[in-house]
């Protein structure tokens, strides 16, 4: 007599049938991004002639029937204005959640595909996609979406005004090259080799110094020496030509940061009352008033950068209590990046007055950025000024240029040139965001 | 009330009738294809397209029941019944007859154009499973897909 199994050994769920595979990004990612294929739409030349329409359904279908298509164009009388809705194929594609059959995957090409073997057209993708661009043939009933017909999208070979754009995204990452390496020169230099380090440096006739570090000076002695200021001036004319470029490609505190940025995998997170950004202007006048109370620079005593710069170099390895401070300061990486430049920086807040006067800003223009189904802009943003819950809404950001460090990982990072850095005067297309 | 009974049956005898409901032979080919297997734990016999077509055969009162609001209408099982019965469109029918009463509790309204669009144990649905992402997200899903389109347009161009 065989063996009554078990009732639990003979069930099979759909993770049996179908597992979910989850891709993890590879090593070679670092400077060769995944290049997945995306279509593109400018509304601005869009004429709302439905061309677009009609050639799609021709692969849906045997003959030009356009509520049969994967694309929709999408026409506001009111407004006069014309957009076409298709399928993003998202970099977290909800549809793929929401489907009960697991009918819905994303390719390693990028392409999310539904297999028709598993649909149900129960519509459940359109539910839940922010753009509801899986469509319903009202015919048929079936469920039509965008798969970029398998690499020659027929909406873009056709369409009378190039409204439609296809692209791979971009190739290379070089920025991010340059950028380390200049990081880690720029440490070398001010922490091993050079003496006077970031807080003054003296070389013959030249001399920078830290425009804090200045006002701090100027407050406890009294005394304005035109040379002193004229040395932090540097610094602050850098700000106002490349933002506040100091700290995301300069600073040795910064680079400590960074560097355990990529090391720590989770970040905690702040509790929202402490996420001023004003703090660090607070701190500022705190380092500045105390100077004049105290008579002495009382900031510099404690900041990480200088005694970065001054107990783990050349000049003296053990000046005991000051080593703390960096490891001190550093471990707030545990709960956000950057958390001392956002929250806390001193220095950061006077370039961050400078950048009021910037001639640079960084734009994602929203002709080109891929909103909800992309987000790595603000996934990639150390400072976190990348409102992600606009893009999710499908509204492209702005970029607070007080705040920004000008690291430019969102450039290096949008694969479609939709980030960019443009002067100050230059208009972006569309102009301002609408909530 | 016997004004609502009268009404109700009429719309429910109709719904029968156009739905083909009277030819089910209770094969059961519309529940192995149904998605709602998939989609809830309490899938039973009271929620199956079978249980459906069979209480309202024998019974008008299946119109004031919950099980007819967890079908997402994606009329698999008109594809593969043998009989031509369309699960959807009685349930479709059902509803609407109910919907036609004023009684919304079983369903959401898109904020923005005021219509009924979808079952609230199908929207409990995709939400559970879209419970990782954000906050935001469900903002622009409380809106029927066309305003959501509609949204999006007025966002981008």
């Amino acid at each position: 007599m065989m063996k009554l199994h078990n009732k639990e050994d003979l069930s099979l769920t759909l993770e049996d049938l179908r597992p979910r595979v989850v891709e993890k990004e590879g090593f070679s990612s670092f400077f060769m991004p995944p290049r997945h294929p995306s279509l593109l739409f400018d509304p601005a030349k869009c004429t709302g002639c439905g061309t677009c329409e009609m050639i799609c359904s021709t692969r849906n279908t045997s003959r030009v029937a356009p509520s049969s298509a994967s694309i929709k164009v999408v026409i506001d009388e009111k407004r006069a204005k014309v957009f076409s809705i298709y399928c993003q194929h998202c970099r977290k594609p909800l549809c793929i959640e929401a489907c009960p059959t697991r009918a819905l995957s994303k390719g390693k090409d990028g392409i999310v595909r539904i297999d028709t073997l598993f649909c149900t057209d129960c519509g459940l993708c359109t539910l839940a996609c922010p753009a509801a661009a899986p469509l319903k043939d009202p015919g048929s009933g079936d469920i039509h979406k965008c798969d970029l017909c398998e690499g020659e999208p027929l909406c873009v070979n056709h369409c009378p005004e190039n409204a439609l754009t296809f692209t791979r995204g971009k190739l290379l990452r070089w920025i991010k090259g340059v950028r380390w390496t200049v990081q880690v020169t720029s440490f070398f230099l001010l922490v091993f080799v050079l003496i006077g380090t970031f807080c003054y440096f003296k070389a013959g006739a030249v001399s920078l110094s830290c425009p804090t570090g200045t006002l701090q000076n100027i407050a406890s002695s009294g005394t304005i020496v035109l040379i002193g200021v004229s040395s932090a001036l540097f610094l602050l004319l850098l700000t106002i030509l490349a933002g506040r470029i100091f700290c995301g490609w300069v600073c040795p505190f910064g680079f400590i940061l960074d560097l355990l940025g990529t090391i720590i995998p989770k970040k905690l997170g702040w509790p929202s009352f402490l996420k001023s950004r004003m703090t660090k202007y607070g701190i500022l006048a705190g380092a500045v008033g105390g100077s004049y109370a105290l008579g002495f620079q009382a900031f510099c005593t404690i900041c990480p950068i200088g005694t970065l710069c001054r107990s783990y170099g050349v000049q003296s390895f053990f000046r005991s209590a000051e080593l703390t401070i960096v490891p001190a300061l550093a471990s707030l990486e545990i709960a956000e990046r950057r958390s001392w430049c956002r929250y806390f920086c001193p220095v950061g807040a006077i370039l961050g007055l400078a950048s009021t006067l910037g001639i640079i800003k960084i734009v994602i223009g929203a002709k080109k950025c891929k909103k909800f189904s992309c987000i790595q802009c603000a996934e990639v943003c150390p400072m976190g000024i990348i409102d992600a819950a606009h893009l999710r809404a499908g509204i492209s950001p702005t970029i607070p240029m007080t705040e920004c460090i000008t690291c430019m990982r969102c450039i290096d990072r949008c694969p479609y040139g939709a980030a960019k850095i443009r002067f100050r005067w230059q208009k972006a297309v569309p102009s301002e965001a609408q909530p | 009330m016997t004004n609502r009974s009268e009404t109700l049956s009429k719309k429910i005898a109709e719904a029968k009738k156009s739905s083909g409901a009277h030819g089910c032979v209770e094969c059961g080919r519309c529940v192995a294809v149904c998605p709602m297997a998939e989609m809830y734990t309490n899938f039973s016999i009271e929620i199956s397209p079978r249980g459906i077509i069979k209480k309202t055969l024998m019974d008008d009162s299946v119109a004031d029941d919950t099980s007819i609001w967890y079908c997402t209408e994606c009329n698999a099982g008109t594809d593969v019944c043998p009989q031509g019965v369309s699960c959807r469109d009685l349930i479709r029918s059902l509803r609407e007859a109910v919907i036609d009463e004023g009684k919304r509790e079983h369903t959401k309204t898109c904020p923005s154009c005021s219509r009924v669009f979808v079952a609230i144990p199908v929207e409990h649905f995709v939400r559970t499973r879209l419970n990782e992402e954000p906050p935001e997200v469900f903002d622009t899903l409380a809106l029927c897909p066309p305003c959501r389109r509609e949204l999006y347009l007025v966002r981008n161009s």
